[in-house]
């Protein structure tokens, strides 16, 4: 493996955001509305869990910000797909940079463009929307970072198994939206049927939710969010194992059809 | 600087490839020539660690190609058939990724940039976006970036695919250059024109086997003497005597409403046979040169034009499986 080929790429792939920085900007901008939206409702049902004086923006920054992290689930694969539009897959392919180093410089981008907006939001949550974290901000920042991980693995898997743009749209923008949802993002889960609690806790979005609920309304520290951790670190790493097993380098990925 | 040995390839029950043997020196220009489907692409593929190969040997520079390491991957600079450059950054930009990845940096890596721009006339175009350039600049762009890092291998794939003649031009010229200053060329093309223009070795690929290697003249030497081809509608005359058409021994082909007959002198052919031409109704009748071909034709059977289309209605190269 080569750092410096993984760098060049990486570098690469973010100036290629910078040309086209649409899509980061709405998935930064989208949520902050969708909170300016949302947070009232959320006032009263964290009220009946005893979080009084909470305004609402406890759930709906952290909920939106999942919620919009699992829309961009597909970024990770669309640049996959866009290089073998482009012609340029076969082009680093055959450079000497290995497959490790491809992938990594591909998918780091997307990880960092997660946590800018992740971090952003809940940076802007104070200002905007009253939100106050009572915990720990290095906490609160561990559990930002394995999400982005988490969620980018499993666009990676998503783009395993697609064999076109297509298909990666469909599954990338519902399976995340699903994911989003059944983990308790859009709306608390005690508002949610009983199976959806019950299949909540198998998705790596109801993780990030209880360490961001902990770190934010219970004053959570590093100690309270090992579990939610130490178990997204775990969907990640079942997500990238499933997906290296069925990445083939050398299939034709349809750019659109 | 390239050894192929019995390389086979398979795309399901099509074989792409059946026991290829191929070797390149250093400065040397081979041009693997063949109609759609013929395996060229599949070849170039396999070198470049794009594709992997069912059996056989392939190694660059006494290294083993098929283990696809890094090593190998550093003394290939490939054009892929299909253009491969990223549009929306400059022809700067798409040059310094790649030649980053080969290894270069620093001030060697801005001196390549500005000497492969230099040869291939794209020096004002550098800080263009890629995306608006003209094809035949795209073209120069993809090429120029398999010459950043001045590769021992250089794997041209149809390289001229789309091109304008200015941009032919300076690639054809580029392809010699590059082999003057050491470097083995893989030329794969399905226009012969091309291949008489280089000169060099020709390989002559059909239905993925090697019919033919030699120099171009040579080749034509060999095997091409002049063909003269009668096409008839309604079906070739069931008799012709050929005493007197000069055809040497060679016997006339018949290929469904055309007959072709070797010869070394057309014009005694034509004066022999024309008068014995009482049923059908002789439509064309054309002199082929001896070229490559009549190499072709001579060696297969089939005008390489009809196999050509043949070959892309087939579609069974790597670029359409």
């Amino acid at each position: 493996m080569s750092p410096q080929a993984s760098l060049s790429i990486l570098r690469h792939e973010l100036r290629l955001i910078v040309t086209d920085p649409g899509t980061v900007i709405f998935v930064i901008l989208m949520p902050l509305l969708m909170v300016a939206l949302m947070k009232d409702l959320f006032a009263g049902e964290l009220a009946a869990q005893g979080f009084t004086g909470a305004n609402g923006s406890e759930f709906a920054v952290p909920g939106m910000a999942v919620a919009f992290a699992g829309f961009g689930v597909g970024y990770a694969g669309f640049t996959f797909f866009r290089d073998h539009g482009w012609g340029t897959w076969d082009r680093l392919r055959a450079t000497p940079a290995s497959a490790v180093d491809i992938l990594v410089g591909k998918v780091t981008p997307t990880v960092l463009v997660s946590v800018t907006q992740l971090g952003l939001l809940f940076a802007l949550g104070g200002p905007l929307f009253g939100l106050r974290i009572t915990g720990s901000v290095a906490a609160l920042t561990a559990l930002i970072i394995v999400l982005a991980l988490a969620l980018s693995a499993f666009g990676m898997l998503i783009t395993a198994f697609s064999r076109t743009m297509n298909q990666l749209n469909a599954v990338g923008s519902v399976g995340g939206m699903a994911m989003a949802m059944l983990g308790g993002a859009w709306v608390p889960l005690t508002a949610m049927p009983g199976w959806a609690q019950a299949v909540a806790p198998a998705l790596p979005t109801y993780w990030a939710m209880e360490g961001f609920t902990n770190v934010i309304l219970e004053g959570g520290g590093m100690r309270q969010v090992v579990i939610p951790v130490v178990v997204m670190t775990g969907f990640g790493v079942l997500f990238t194992v499933l997906a290296a097993w069925r990445f083939r380098f050398e299939d034709t990925k349809i750019y659109y059809g | 600087m390239l050894h192929i040995e019995a390389l086979h390839k398979a795309y399901g029950k099509v074989a792409a490839l059946q026991g290829v043997d191929l070797d390149i020196a250093p400065g040397e220009i081979v041009s693997l020539l063949g109609p759609n489907g013929a395996g060229k692409t599949t070849i170039v593929s396999i070198i470049a660690g794009l594709r992997r190969a069912d059996s056989g040997v392939v190694e660059v520079d006494g290294l083993n190609a098929l283990s696809r390491s890094s090593r190998v991957r550093r003394c290939i600079g490939l054009a892929p058939q299909d253009l491969g450059i990223y549009p929306v950054v400059s022809v700067r930009r798409n040059l310094r990724l790649f030649g980053e990845l080969a290894g270069l940096h620093g001030s060697l890596l801005r001196s390549r940039i500005d000497d492969v721009a230099e040869t291939l006339d794209i020096t004002d175009l550098l800080d263009r976006q890629a995306g608006s350039l003209s094809g035949g600049q795209k073209r120069r762009l993809h090429t120029a970036i398999a010459l950043l890092h001045r590769p021992k291998l250089l794997l041209l794939d149809e390289a001229t695919t789309g091109a304008d003649v200015e941009t032919r031009g300076h690639i054809l010229d580029l392809v010699r250059s590059l082999a003057t200053d050491g470097s083995a060329v893989l030329y794969s093309t399905h226009y012969l024109n091309e291949v008489e223009t280089l000169g060099g070795t020709a390989v002559i690929l059909d239905r993925g086997r090697v019919i033919a290697r030699d120099g171009v003249t040579e080749l034509i030497a060999a095997h091409a003497v002049p063909v003269v081809e009668f096409t008839f509608e309604g079906g070739v005359p069931d008799h012709i005597e050929y005493d007197g058409a000069s055809t040497q021994g060679r016997q006339p082909m018949i290929d469904g409403d055309r007959i072709r007959v070797p010869t070394h002198d057309p014009a005694r052919t034509i004066a022999a046979v024309v008068p014995q031409i009482t049923t059908g109704r002789l439509t064309s009748l054309e002199i082929v040169r001896p070229s490559l071909e009549s190499v072709y034709l001579a060696l297969t059977g089939r005008r390489y034009d009809e196999a050509d289309r043949e070959g892309a209605r087939e579609g069974h190269d790597v670029s359409a499986s």
